[in-house]
């Protein structure tokens, strides 16, 4: 599942008026997961077009990210004696990832699918995995995409990809899965007319002048992973660390957090070894049997959280971490805001080097 | 890897060594030879309980079976101090980057060693003294809390101590009634006129606060950052760069290290931590 498309290439687009027979039809071949309302926001449920009320379009990412569907909060990795082949995935597909999303996986499969360390579960999930990204038009007070290099529409990553217009929606192709359903299916699609498509680069433009307008305070500088390099010995994050509860909810909620933790486990007739997820804020993370502590303190956790994010991260894969979804700054549980955070580390910045200048 | 990423290769304990009150040294023959570079480490496993990382103590040529010197320390390690010879255990790795004997050829290996951390030193010794015509010298400073507490006694104390090209010294930091050697903290042992640090790389393995004092030595005598090899110890979990507790700055130890130079690492907080 790879956007196989060059940049230069016009995308085709196609115009839908409703929804419900392109996700009844996804879902004839595989498990279709779709959006659905839990409050101000969204979570996924498994779509079942025999029951299911009208399928919804989610206005903004919902709280549930894509790792939950990738790698999982708890799985099973091995089996002694062994049980067979790991579980087999079924194709499955999901509706309703924004852009930060798309590119949270992009993060994800640096990790996971390196060349010499390739996590077949994980693997295993990606392919069998048919996305159905959208626009985002109703961004939320933490959304901050636009300060990460994102956008509030599909960029690539996708298969297809739905921007909501006044009538309908207009359908873009992303990969040759995307392609083939759209041809196996070509009676539900039209061509977009150039008004319609107006209206898509409209919308999106709106998008993006109020994410820019709900940003503009925290624009930095200078690039964020730059600013975390050269940012080690600032009192930031050990400010940030008074007010810390350890409750490891942004390190949960992030999509592209990917520490986990292996442990064995006695079963009825078999010994398991788990996979779950971990947080490098939790207190004896990085703990080792002697007792050696290297982050007993919150503050140098949350500072390693952060480099790792904006800078350890960049330096060896070449793209940040941080996609700006914004879900920790919502998820936080004492209201930390990275925003604010690299906002005070550019600052901190600008008075170090006037204080070279002047001496 | 033709196992899959997290599957332990199945082996058997086939003797025990006592070394001291808390270490022993496990003989371990896995269903296939496993080939590792010196410094390398693997995950042992013992099925139900967990498992945990050690570099082999014993040398790479040895590819029937592979030793494992372990110091009970946590939970793991002290239920695998339980174990009796057939245990079935696991295997996972190597993992990681060794130490770059290559790069040592021509020079004087200026070792210290400390407590278990002489077991991935018994490993870089062992394949030292294979071809010692390639270095100039290989000089010993090891260390341990009491004469009981000092692993590898008979070679220690006998056959490594008759090889030629080797300079070895001994220290405890406690003595009892029969021990006739220095007693101190390994740095006691270490002097400047030891070696010549232009032509010579100084390796380095122990506790937390002996690798830190060791490298300030090795500092003070003239070694530059990137003439001091450290094999760090830190939280590997999976092996492979991905679970991130053994994180040291950008550094997975587990992928990048364990073996590290000086250089790489001296900007980040708290290493010796």
């Amino acid at each position: 599942m790879r956007n196989t498309q060059t940049q230069g290439e016009e995308r085709k687009r196609f115009f839908i008026d409703k929804l419900r027979p392109l996700l009844d039809s996804v879902s004839q071949s595989r498990r279709l997961y779709v959006p659905k309302p839990v409050g101000e926001r969204y979570t996924f449920a498994l779509y079942d077009p025999a029951t299911a009320p009208s399928p919804q379009f989610n206005n903004i990412r919902a709280f549930t990210t894509a790792k939950e569907f990738l790698f999982p909060l708890r799985e099973r990795v091995t089996a002694s004696p062994q049980r067979g082949d790991p579980d087999r995935v079924e194709p499955f597909a999901v509706f309703g990832f924004k852009d930060c999303d798309l590119r949270s996986m992009a993060v994800l499969d640096q990790v996971f699918l390196e060349e010499d360390f390739r996590d077949p579960f994980y693997e295993g999930r990606r392919r069998s995995m048919f996305v159905i990204a959208s626009d985002c038009f109703d961004p939320a007070e933490s959304c901050c995409c636009t300060l990460f290099g994102g956008e509030p529409y599909p960029g690539s990553g996708f298969d297809l990809s739905l921007s909501q217009i006044k009538d309908g929606f207009i359908v873009e192709i992303g990969s040759e899965a995307g392609a083939r359903f759209v041809a196996d299916n070509a009676v539900l699609f039209v061509q977009a007319s150039e008004t319609q498509l107006a209206e898509q680069s409209d919308r999106r433009a709106q998008t993006r002048q109020r994410l820019e307008a709900i940003n503009a305070p925290y624009e930095v500088g200078s690039a964020v992973n730059d600013l975390l390099e050269k940012s080690g010995d600032t009192d930031a994050f050990d400010v940030e660390a008074q007010e810390c509860v350890e409750c490891q909810a942004c390190t949960r909620i992030c999509p592209t957090c990917h520490c986990f933790y292996l442990y064995d486990a006695v079963r009825e007739d078999y010994f398991a070894k788990m996979k779950m997820w971990d947080s490098c804020l939790r207190m004896s993370y990085a703990a080792v049997a002697g007792g050696a502590n290297p982050r007993k303190a919150v503050g140098d956790r949350i500072r390693h959280r952060l480099m790792h994010k904006f800078s350890f991260f960049f330096d060896r894969y070449g793209i940040g971490m941080c996609i700006g979804c914004g879900r920790c700054i919502e998820g936080d549980t004492h209201g930390m805001d990275i925003r604010v955070v690299l906002k005070k580390l550019d600052g901190e910045r600008k008075g170090s080097n006037r204080a070279e200048v002047v001496s | 890897m033709s196992r899959g990423l997290y599957e332990p290769m199945p082996a058997e304990i086939v003797d025990i060594l006592v070394e001291s009150p808390t270490i022993r040294s496990y003989v371990v023959i896995p269903q296939e030879p496993i080939k590792f570079a010196t410094g390398q480490f693997v995950e042992l496993s013992l099925p139900g309980v967990g498992e945990a990382p050690f570099t082999p103590s014993s040398s790479p040529a040895d590819t029937e079976k592979m030793e494992i010197t372990i110091m009970k320390a946590g939970h793991v390690t002290e239920m695998l101090h339980d174990c009796e010879k057939g245990q079935k255990v696991g295997i996972r790795g190597p993992y990681g980057n060794g130490y770059p004997v290559d790069d040592f050829a021509g020079k004087e290996v200026y070792i210290i060693g400390g407590g278990v951390g002489l077991a991935p030193i018994r490993s870089l010794f062992l394949t030292l003294i294979a071809r010692i015509g390639d270095f100039k010298s290989v000089v010993c400073r090891f260390g341990a809390r009491t004469p009981d507490d000092l692993i590898y006694k008979e070679a220690l104390h006998g056959s490594w101590q008759q090889i030629e090209g080797v300079d070895m010294k001994l220290t405890v930091d406690q003595a009892d009634g029969d021990w006739r050697g220095n007693v101190g903290v390994v740095t006691t042992i270490c002097k400047k006129d030891d070696v010549n640090v232009e032509n010579a790389v100084a390796v380095i393995c122990g506790p937390p606060i002996m690798m830190k004092f060791a490298t300030l030595s090795m500092l003070d005598f003239g070694f530059k950052d990137s003439q001091i090899y450290l094999s760090m110890e830190k939280n590997m979990s999976c092996g492979f760069g991905k679970c991130g507790h053994c994180m040291i700055g950008k550094y997975y130890v587990c992928k990048d290290g364990p073996v590290f130079s000086y250089d790489q690492i001296k900007g980040y907080r708290n290493i010796w931590d």
